[in-house]
């Protein structure tokens, strides 16, 4: 592997240290819904000034990297992703947790989340020139396709009525139309409010459309949030690795598509876990049930949204192009310490990026002891702490949470409206996950599709621009795969058995 | 679960504000100054309009059938809980960070208690409620760097 | 009845009286040593855009300088206009302050009503510009403006543009641009520079129109003109526009304002704080290996006409360019 010789320069006892405290920070600010991994990169900025780069760099990473995880302990125990990244694991991690095995999902997310991480960094370490023209070659149309299909996924996400869920999935694209246009310069649909100036803001629709219902329902009657079994059962280690192994597969294909997505500057974590689980449940095994507890679910997620760390590292260093948001952060940071990324980088300045992959290969495995313990204390709390406490904690972490993403009382306001109307509409059969896939997908399908049809207004080929490129064309025949081969399976077993009868 | 067969009019009525919804983001989108704005307001109404149109027509015919089965429990809760933490948000401009946070903290202690207020828990409870909530406002404003609102009522 | 009134003009008094003793309570440590606790200093945007990177360039100089921190934080939204409809309701006391971008603050008052009017902005210094100009790939077949002038000519439309967003100084620019060089090209807006250049290396997009940072920043990319009045230092081979009979000269602008209420000795203060940190020799040279333009444009007579010419030439040409009615 290029750059041994650096893994000495990583060890040593300072960026160990590093490592080890930004993994722990990590976690427990991704628990808390609100506290984004952008967001605690951003606060170490000021710290770093000082450090040398590569140790700068390794208390990023790790802080990064351990934030992503941290996002499935309130995805998985609270129905809330922490980060918009671990909303995939909300499918199955919750109703995992609320069949008592709360405590098992978490392992299982640790153990996922580790791959993925390790994955995606050595990808970064061996691959990262070659992949960072993944990143160039996704235009405006590829990105618009990308995101048609994840908005595929509402059919499968969409239980009991596909109309329900295509009519969601509208909503919420129209939700992300509301305040100034992203690449238009129009002001839409505020109805003149300074409050719906900003928008919807997605964490915070994250935080009240999954959260809220929560919470509304959790005060209702008395009684535990989550199923409780009696008596200690450790980390359920030992169960969480064969099932891993048997699903060894899902592992590593999730955290291929989220090092892929992750390298898209205009993706990240969360369209990574999302395509990842489209992906596990279209080739899900007889008996594996996704959206009801199969723990497949959460390595899929899990999985795919640490793998993004790395991916996403790829065209930062390579292309000085931020692969995710924090990505963005920790390029700043290096542009104010006077290191200018690009090409060079890797010639000229090998010690420090090698030193620092290295670095974020240690915290991705510090993450697995570290992980764990803390998961634990996680899950005791929640499940021992009575519900009068528990209810107000959560409230209280939701408003503080929602307000500190852009420091806006407004993005706190439109959660919990946002939350009551959720639990309304999902009364009557419109959950939540279609209506947030396109409050998500919407503002880069938008942007995507203008774009293209400009451009191809432009070159006077629109069908080409649309139909003619080739990742394109392979997006779409993925989406139509995976949203007939249901039927196609279907019919074929149905004809299979029909010849068997006769 | 034996709500199963019962016609989903709740639903149909959900498709009926959905429908209204999409309505007034075409009005809305006749006054943008640059068509590359309205286009995707647009597309997604009528595609909004029409799942629920299609939801409309399947409940006419009566196979709209209703899934989830109507939740138990105490309503005047679950609207005291919405009620208490919007109140609160709304007020925190005005009475600041904590002036906000602790009796909103206080008030869902009572709407969620279920259990007898012993001694013990009339100690505790407040005790721990005051420990979450100033502990989170330490972390955010002087770790993190949050701006928490002071409340313009203790503002020179 | 005698009593009440007597209460209320004790009461009257007692508050007068506190009044009293907060405001000198206040005012003293801004005669004694301002600043005496970290300012803080509010970005519109979000981190890790090219306002929040800026700022962080300027924390460690502050800090040396007048050893106080810059507590950077984040009020992102509408592009910059939540930042600035809040302005004026924070605490105007000399430890609060916000980034403020041009032509961002003419624009948007004019456009939509944001919540702000732009002669609300209480500016006290403007500090450096990023001068607009054309970047391309180090291996475009454009190695000239002229060349790129010519095949629009042969191509009207085909030569594409991607910038950061509409109504915005690079949209501004490829406007202009058209009309004084007489081709027509077609502009695609993106979603901030990082995502044009993006555009732009990736093939998507034949130039980008963007800003001189981006040629410092990328190292597969090439100017081809910069909208300066003279060259930039740090890249001496490029022509400016003017030199080719194009009349641009613009940018996007930085500065910093403080809320209404902010007394007026605090301004002063704080705007010769800024200002001997844009001055400083390492600072200026950290700026222009960074592909930005140092201005000066202090609190009063100097800012205002500065901001008063910008916002009439910035107006009239949005006016041609259709983006205001």
């Amino acid at each position: 592997m290029a750059g041994f010789e650096h893994l000495l320069t990583a060890l040593t006892p300072l960026n160990l240290a590093f490592a080890l405290f930004g993994v722990v920070a990590g976690t427990v600010i991704g628990a808390i819904p609100g506290l984004t991994a952008t967001m605690s990169v951003a606060v170490l900025v000021p710290l770093t000034f000082a450090m040398p780069t590569s140790s700068a760099l390794i208390l990023m990473g790790a802080i990064y990297t351990g934030a992503i995880y941290g996002g499935a302990y309130s995805a998985i125990l609270l129905n809330t992703p922490g980060t918009p990244s671990a909303i995939a694991t909300t499918f199955d991690g919750y109703p995992l947790a609320k069949k008592g095995d709360g405590d098992y999902a978490i392992t299982i997310a640790c153990l996922a989340s580790v791959i993925g991480g390790l994955i995606g960094a050595v990808a970064l370490m061996t691959l990262a020139p070659p992949l960072s023209e993944v990143a160039l070659a996704f235009g405006p149309v590829e990105y618009f396709w990308l995101a048609i299909f994840g908005l595929s996924l509402i059919a499968a996400l969409s239980e009991g009525s596909l109309i329900k869920g295509v009519a969601g999935g509208a909503l919420g694209l129209l939700l992300s139309c509301i305040g100034v246009a992203e690449v238009a310069g129009d002001v839409r649909l505020t109805f003149g409010s300074q409050t719906m100036l900003s928008g919807i803001q997605i964490v915070a629709a994250l935080i009240g459309l999954f959260c809220i219902p929560v919470l509304i329902d959790l005060v209702a009657q008395p009684g535990h949030h989550l199923k409780v079994d009696s008596g200690s059962r450790g980390f359920r280690l030992g169960e969480a690795v064969r099932y891993l192994w048997g699903d060894k597969i899902n592992a590593v294909r999730s955290a291929v598509i989220g090092t892929v997505v992750g390298i898209l500057p205009g993706a990240g974590g969360s369209i990574a876990s999302l395509v990842s689980y489209s992906e596990a449940q279209r080739t899900a095994k007889p008996g594996q049930q996704y959206g009801k507890g199969e723990p497949g679910g959460i390595i899929a997620s899990e999985s795919a949204n640490n793998a993004t760390v790395g991916g996403g590292f790829i065209p930062t260093l390579v292309l000085g192009i931020p692969g995710t948001p924090p990505d963005a952060v920790i390029l700043g940071a290096l542009l104010v310490q006077g290191v200018r990324t690009g090409p060079s980088l890797f010639a000229n300045q090998g010690e420090i990026v090698y030193t620092f992959i290295w670095g974020l290969i240690l915290a991705t495995i510090l993450m697995l002891p570290t992980g764990l313990f803390i998961g634990r204390y996680a899950y005791r709390t929640i499940i021992t702490l009575p519900k009068a406490l528990l209810v107000p904690a959560i409230a209280f972490m939701t408003i503080i949470g929602s307000y500190a993403i852009r420091n806006n009382i407004s993005d706190v306001i439109i959660m919990i409206v946002l939350g009551g109307f959720g639990w309304v509409i999902g009364r009557f059969g419109f959950t939540a996950s279609p209506i947030v896939l396109g409050l998500i997908l919407g503002p880069i399908a938008e942007s995507g599709f203008v774009q293209a049809w400009t451009i191809g207004r432009a070159t006077d080929n629109q069908m080409g621009m649309f139909f003619g490129r080739p990742i394109s064309i392979a997006i779409i025949v993925f989406t139509l795969f995976t949203l007939l081969s249901p039927f196609v399976l279907a019919r074929l077993k149905k004809i299979k058995d029909q010849a068997h009868a006769d | 679960m034996q709500t199963d067969d019962r016609k989903d009019t709740g639903g149909a009525v959900i498709s009926a504000v959905m429908i209204g919804i999409a309505c007034l983001v075409i009005w809305d989108s006749l006054s943008y100054m640059d068509a590359d704005s309205a286009v995707f307001p647009r597309t997604f109404a009528g595609v909004l309009i029409a799942a629920s149109l299609a939801y409309i027509v399947m409940w006419l015919l009566g196979r709209a059938k209703s899934g989830a089965a109507p939740e138990g429990g105490s309503s005047a809760r679950r609207m005291l809980l919405v009620a208490v933490m919007l109140g609160g948000t709304i007020a925190m401009p005005v009475v600041g960070f904590i002036g906000s946070a602790l009796p909103v903290f206080a008030a869902l202690t009572l709407i969620a208690m279920y259990d007898p207020w012993t001694r013990f828990r009339i100690l505790v409870y407040p005790l721990i409620g005051t420990a979450i909530v100033l502990g989170f406002f330490y972390l955010f404003r002087e770790v993190l760097l949050v701006p928490l609102p002071t409340g313009s009522l203790f503002e020179g | 009845m005698k009593t009440t009134r007597r209460s209320l003009v004790l009461t009257g008094a007692a508050l007068a009286l506190a009044a009293g003793i907060g405001m000198t309570a206040q005012s003293a440590p801004a005669q004694a040593e301002y600043p005496e606790k970290p300012i803080s200093y509010i970005i519109p945007f979000g981190p890790g855009g090219e306002s929040d990177i800026t700022a962080r360039m300027q924390q460690p100089f502050f800090k040396d300088k007048f050893n106080q921190d810059l507590v950077i934080s984040y009020k992102p939204g509408a592009g910059g206009a939540v930042g600035w409809s809040g302005l004026n309701s924070l605490k105007g006391d000399g430890y609060t302050m916000m980034g403020v971008n041009l032509p961002h603050i003419v624009l948007q008052p004019q456009q939509k009503d944001v919540g702000y009017k732009t002669d609300e902005i209480t500016m006290l210094y403007w500090f450096h510009y990023t001068p607009d100009a054309i970047v391309v790939t180090d291996d475009s077949p454009f190695k000239t403006l002229q060349d790129l002038i010519k095949f629009a000519k042969e191509n009207p439309g085909k030569l594409i543009f991607s910038g950061s967003g509409k109504g915005t100084a690079p949209h501004l620019a490829q406007v202009r641009f058209d009309k004084l060089a007489g081709v027509k090209t077609t502009y695609v807006p993106f979603k901030g520079t990082g995502a044009s250049v993006a555009a732009l290396m990736g093939k998507q997009v034949t130039a980008a129109m963007a800003f001189t940072t981006v040629a410092a920043n990328y190292e597969k990319t090439r100017l081809l003109a910069v909208a300066m009045e003279k060259r930039h230092p740090r890249f001496p081979d490029v022509p400016t526009f003017k030199e080719l009979g194009i009349d641009i000269v613009s940018g996007a602008y930085r500065g910093i304002a403080v809320p209404k209420s902010t007394p007026e000795p605090i301004r002063q203060k704080l705007t010769a704080m800024i200002k001997a940190v844009n001055e400083d020799p390492a600072f200026l040279k950290k700026m222009e290996e960074g592909g930005f333009a140092p201005v000066d444009y202090a609190y009063g007579k100097s800012a205002d006409d500065f901001l008063a010419k910008f916002a009439k030439d910035v107006t009239a040409a949005a006016k041609e360019a259709g983006m205001l009615k």
